[in-house]
């Protein structure tokens, strides 16, 4: 009896315990539905969470439970990912990573304790749903009594806010089009950078150097944008606010591929947390906010009867969203100028070398403190020039120090508190080179996408060390799931903690962090149409449970794979007045099948498809080697035609297989060389799209069996385009070509 | 083309116009480009009357060049023309409403320096206008706190409450609240059918709550509460016996009362208590007014109970 009640008593004992420290759980219901939203002046498709866009916020205090109902209302799957979150493996939300697909009709609950605080967001991590509305702010609030509660700070009254973007395109459309260089994105926002405009701004030089080292157009953001959005206006106003408030402004980046300038009319800015961390206060004029990345931000509303804008302008500066903050006249901030686009590109040409790698010209470059595209940014400077002089110290001073505007940059971020790792634990290297290819929009890790790499495994209790080198031309968030790391910036053990490192061309940084929690963890571009080409990795702890939510991980990590590689379609084709001309291609990481044909309006123009089997070769995918099967018939009364080898060739019927290759030239021409298995043999030169002006394109084509093209496409819209051509076999032509 | 967009942008220039061109034109052709040019100049000046608005607007400045940048900047063909005057320093804007409104083309005025009542330039474009344009700019009354900077010791804490911004000026609450009013005066008057169809009211009412236009602490108490506030209500809207919907007015009533008492009031409610309700247990429930019109027993003992509470901010 006795040992039952001491039994009974402790059991009393845990139980009140429990009860009085008992945690609170906080349960949030979240119904996705399709809906309709007209952000543009035009009606598109979007997805609503609890009927509104962003999806609501939500609010946690450390120490509460997270119980978050998800009722998937949408006729396709979804799932949601808790962006910067702490939890296990199961409740992360990535599709067959750590759970299966929340199908459509389907109730799926996370819960989790929330074990942290700071200024967090959530997202559909299915597909491209984050681009059309999926994406809310997600506050966790400290307890009154944290010992690392900041007076002045963390009594704030705050604002959270979210960032995004909106396009009247489909993002599956967008995503195709990116695969496909479409330009249609750079002639909206005005940066073909064609010929025409290179002269008039005296930089042909420049635009034919570019070429030269088979680059295209320079730019500093892929998508065109119709509408830049903060809490999903492009303008609103807090008019309870009063002069001399000080307001908290908890900002997440919920864009799909935009970095933000923030400015602000009112003065100055405080850096008080990123990525839900505290870090100690840093005053700035202006801070660009990665995709993804959170930065909580403290500003004053200076005078009285006065709203002050807080500016909110997408990196390539087209457009810009605000919220104006008071009650009263509005005080504006200027708007950012116009990038100098043709200066950004004589840069890169000097920092390319000719095999498509970069050369940072011994300036060691990291955590953003030289911000190579300050050479744009006509605010900063007035002068264009920019010393390329490699034997000038630039690890004394940075770019941005010497000018008037105070730009955060990573070197500036430092912790409150010491964070260093476990000193005994086993310390594990791992590095990372970020490669790209915008030709093709193949992003990738070590020249490796997600479905062509294993996951890499790591132990718990290891530090895990990992120094990222950023051989491409585009600067890229990365972003872990479930981890915290430290930035080794330079600031010892106060080294700031964050989820997202923006990595900017050249740059080298390095990263560590202790793995403690298991499970199978994502790490990956942010940029959604990066992270949907592949510029993924999984890291998964050896010897983990297994995951309730995916009972297959095998076959589930192959359909994760195959998400990120999928094929993508084009197709055009120019009706003209002496035939058509078209192609089809079927397109992925690596792979490409397409054809292509002439077809003549009657017997005498003749009738020819070629079609090539094809794989891209390399990190710069310069090579493509391939098998290919022409047929042609053209009524010829009997003439025989003869290349420049004396090989004969008769064109009234013909179907033969080959091998052959592309490889592209400088100048970005493509050299074809082809042998059939009748013996002939074919040298070829094309390029197509050659920017004249903005609208305006050339191409041609020569090859040894004295063919010959030449013509000129007039871009009217993203599918129609106004052609002329003048072509050996078929004559000259009008016509309009229909692309899709 | 540009001879209408000049038409456009001056009015006036459709009379010039008329008669420079009547000048030269030789007697033959007269006659049709008499009748040509009055039909351009009609479709230029009056194209845009469906949807056109003018309006006459302050806008500060000084001199000739200012007039210059001000109307290069409102201007956008097919949109917009500011005509300035430099003496009153008014502005005529007419604008295609259906195009783009009186702030925008003020937007982009004040963006090019100028002041108007509804922007203010930013300083930096104001002070890189040249040294004539440098107009008289009211003055900012600029208050020391804004100086202010982030210092743990000397703020007190006391003062600053941590509340998340309000995002709509009026209550988000207010509809619920009216709601669960009605459905208590229903159970006045013990009207079960009117009491179930006011719990459907407030039933839609609690879910269009937008839960991110709530302050930081009504926010939270809502999320503690809105699941059982949801329940009862349900019941209540589900059944037509008064008896039954009072069991459920009692719980509803205690969950509300906690969300009224975070919540900004400016009317005062009044919490109040019947000891008898409930098999002698006790209910409560809410009303705007001080007089006791008790719910749980309607004409039976109308005036039962007292206030306990009132509710203001």
């Amino acid at each position: 009896m006795k040992k039952h009640l001491k039994w009974l008593t402790i059991l009393q004992v845990i139980l009140s315990t429990h009860f009085l420290f008992g945690q609170n759980v906080v349960r949030y219901d979240l119904t996705m539905t399709d809906t309709v939203v007209n952000f543009s002046g035009k009606e598109k498709r979007a997805i609503a969470v609890n009927g509104q866009i962003p999806m609501p916020t939500l609010i946690f205090t450390e120490g509460d439970i997270a119980e978050i109902v998800v009722h998937n209302k949408l006729k396709e799957s979804t799932s949601l990912h808790w962006h910067g979150v702490f939890l296990p493996n199961k409740e992360d939300g990535v599709p067959y990573l750590t759970q299966m697909p929340i199908e459509p009709n389907e109730t799926f609950t996370y819960r989790f304790p929330i074990i942290q605080s700071g200024t967090h967001w959530y997202h559909s991590h299915s597909g491209l749903q984050e681009q059309i509305g999926m994406y809310g702010s997600l506050v966790l609030l400290k307890t009154k009594d944290d010992p690392t509660f900041r007076k002045g700070i963390d009594d704030l009254p705050e604002v959270p806010m979210i960032l995004s973007e909106w396009t009247d395109i489909k993002p599956e459309n967008v995503h195709r089009m990116l695969h496909n260089a479409n330009d249609w994105s750079a002639i909206k926002k005005g940066t073909v950078q064609s010929y025409s405009e290179a002269i008039k701004a005296g930089h042909f030089k420049t635009k034919l150097g570019n070429e030269w080292k088979r680059m295209l157009a320079m730019d500093v953001s892929d998508v065109y944008y119709d509408k830049f959005l903060i809490n999903g206006k492009n303008e609103s106003q807090l008019s309870q606010f009063k002069a001399g408030d000080r307001v908290r402004l908890r900002i997440s980046n919920g864009g799909a591929s935009s970095y933000f300038w923030l400015t602000y009319a009112g003065g100055k800015m405080t850096v008080v947390a990123n990525d839900g961390n505290d870090v100690e206060p840093v005053e700035v004029d202006r801070l660009i906010i990665g995709v993804s990345e959170t930065y909580d931000v403290v500003v004053t509303i200076p005078s009285e009867d006065i709203a002050y804008e807080f500016l909110a302008t997408p990196e390539d500066r087209t457009k810009s969203a605000s919220i104006y903050l008071g009650n009263g006249k509005i005080q504006l901030k200027s708007r950012m100028p116009k990038l100098k686009y043709f200066e950004g590109m004589k840069m890169m040409n000097d920092m390319m070398n000719m095999d498509g790698s970069m050369d940072d010209m011994g300036m060691d470059m990291s955590y953003q403190k030289m911000d190579m595209n300050t050479v744009m940014y006509p605010e900063i400077t007035g002068n264009p020039e920019m010393k390329m002089d490699s034997k000038t110290d630039h690890s004394s001073h940075s770019m941005n120090a010497s000018q008037d505007i105070v730009t955060l940059n990573y070197g500036m971020l430092r912790a409150p508190q010491p964070t260093t790792l476990p000193k005994d634990a086993p310390v594990r290297e791992l590095r990372f080179e970020l490669t790209g290819n915008m030709n093709r929009y193949v992003w990738s890790l070590d020249n490796k996408v997600l479905s062509e790499s294993d996951k890499i495994l790591i132990k718990k209790g290891e530090n895990i060390r990992i120094t990222l080198y950023n051989n491409s031309m585009m600067r890229h968030p990365m972003h872990l799931h479930g981890h915290d790391f430290r930035v080794l910036n330079g600031q010892g053990e106060f080294a700031p903690l964050k989820n997202v490192l923006d990595i900017m061309p050249m740059e080298t940084d390095t990263i560590e962090f202790l793995a403690n929690t298991e499970g199978d963890w994502f790490f990956h571009c942010h940029i959604l149409y990066h992270m949907m080409a592949g510029m993924n990795r999984v890291f998964s702890y050896e010897k983990q449970a297994d995951n309730p939510y995916l009972p297959n991980k095998k076959w589930a990590y192959k359909k994760l794979q195959a998400e990120s590689n999928k094929l993508h379609f084009m197709a055009e084709n120019d009706f003209a007045t002496n035939g058509n001309d078209g192609m089809a291609m079927w397109q992925n990481t690596r792979w490409t099948f397409g054809t292509e044909w002439r077809l003549g309006y009657h017997d005498g123009h003749g009738y020819e498809t070629e079609t090539h089997v094809g794989r891209y070769i390399g990190k710069n995918q310069w090579f493509m080697p391939f098998v290919g099967f022409d047929w042609r018939y053209r009524k010829h009364n009997g003439e025989i035609e003869k290349n420049l080898f004396e090989q004969t060739n008769t064109k009234d019927q013909r179907a033969v297989l080959s091998l052959g290759a592309n490889y592209a030239l400088p100048m970005l021409i493509i050299a074809q060389a082809e042998i059939f298995i009748d013996g002939n043999v074919r040298f070829q030169l094309s390029r197509e799209d050659i920017p004249i002006t903005s609208r305006l394109r050339w191409s041609f084509m020569v090859n040894t069996d004295k063919e010959y093209m030449t013509g000129f496409k007039y871009i009217v819209t993203r599918n129609i385009g106004l052609t002329t051509h003048y072509d050996s076999d078929m004559g000259i032509g009008l016509g309009a070509t229909l692309s899709y | 083309m540009t001879a209408i967009d000049l038409y456009k942008t001056k009015p006036w220039a459709c009379i010039l116009s008329y008669y420079n061109n009547s000048t030269f034109i030789k007697m033959k052709s007269l006659k049709y480009l008499l009748i040509a040019s009055i039909v351009l100049s009609t479709v230029a000046c009056y194209a845009q009357a469906k949807n056109q608005k003018i309006e006459i607007v302050k806008i500060y400045g000084s001199c000739e060049k200012c007039e210059n940048t001000i109307e290069k900047a409102g201007n956008m063909r097919n949109q917009s023309n500011v005509d300035w005057n430099k003496e009153t320093k008014m502005a005529t804007i007419s604008y295609d409403s259906l195009k783009t409104s009186k702030e925008e083309i003020l937007k982009r005025i004040a963006l090019s320096g100028y002041d108007s009542d509804t922007y203010l330039a930013p300083d930096d474009i104001y002070s890189s206008l040249p040294s004539c344009c440098h107009y008289e700019r009211a003055q900012k009354t600029t208050t020391q706190m804004g100086k202010s900077n982030i210092d743990m010791a000397t703020k007190d804490d006391s003062i600053q409450s941590n509340k998340m911004t309000e995002m709509q000026e009026a209550n988000p609450l207010s509809v619920v609240f009216d709601a669960y009013f009605s459905v208590k005066d229903a159970l006045v008057k013990t009207d079960g059918n009117t009491a179930s169809i006011k719990a459907n009211d407030l039933l839609t009412a609690i879910s269009a709550v937008k839960i991110e236009a709530l302050n930081m602490d009504v926010h939270m108490v809502w999320m503690k509460v809105v699941q059982n506030l949801k329940e009862e209500t349900g019941h209540i809207a589900k059944t037509k016996e008064t008896i039954i919907q009072r069991v459920h007015l009692n719980m509803l009533s205690k969950n509300l009362y906690e969300v009224m008492k975070v919540s900004k009031q400016t009317t005062p409610t009044y919490y109040q208590f019947c000891p008898m309700a409930n098999n002698g247990a006790g209910s409560n429930w809410l009303s705007r007014e001080e007089t006791i019109r008790n719910p749980y027993y309607g004409l039976q003992m109308l005036e039962c109970g007292n206030t306990v509470e009132i509710i203001k901010e």
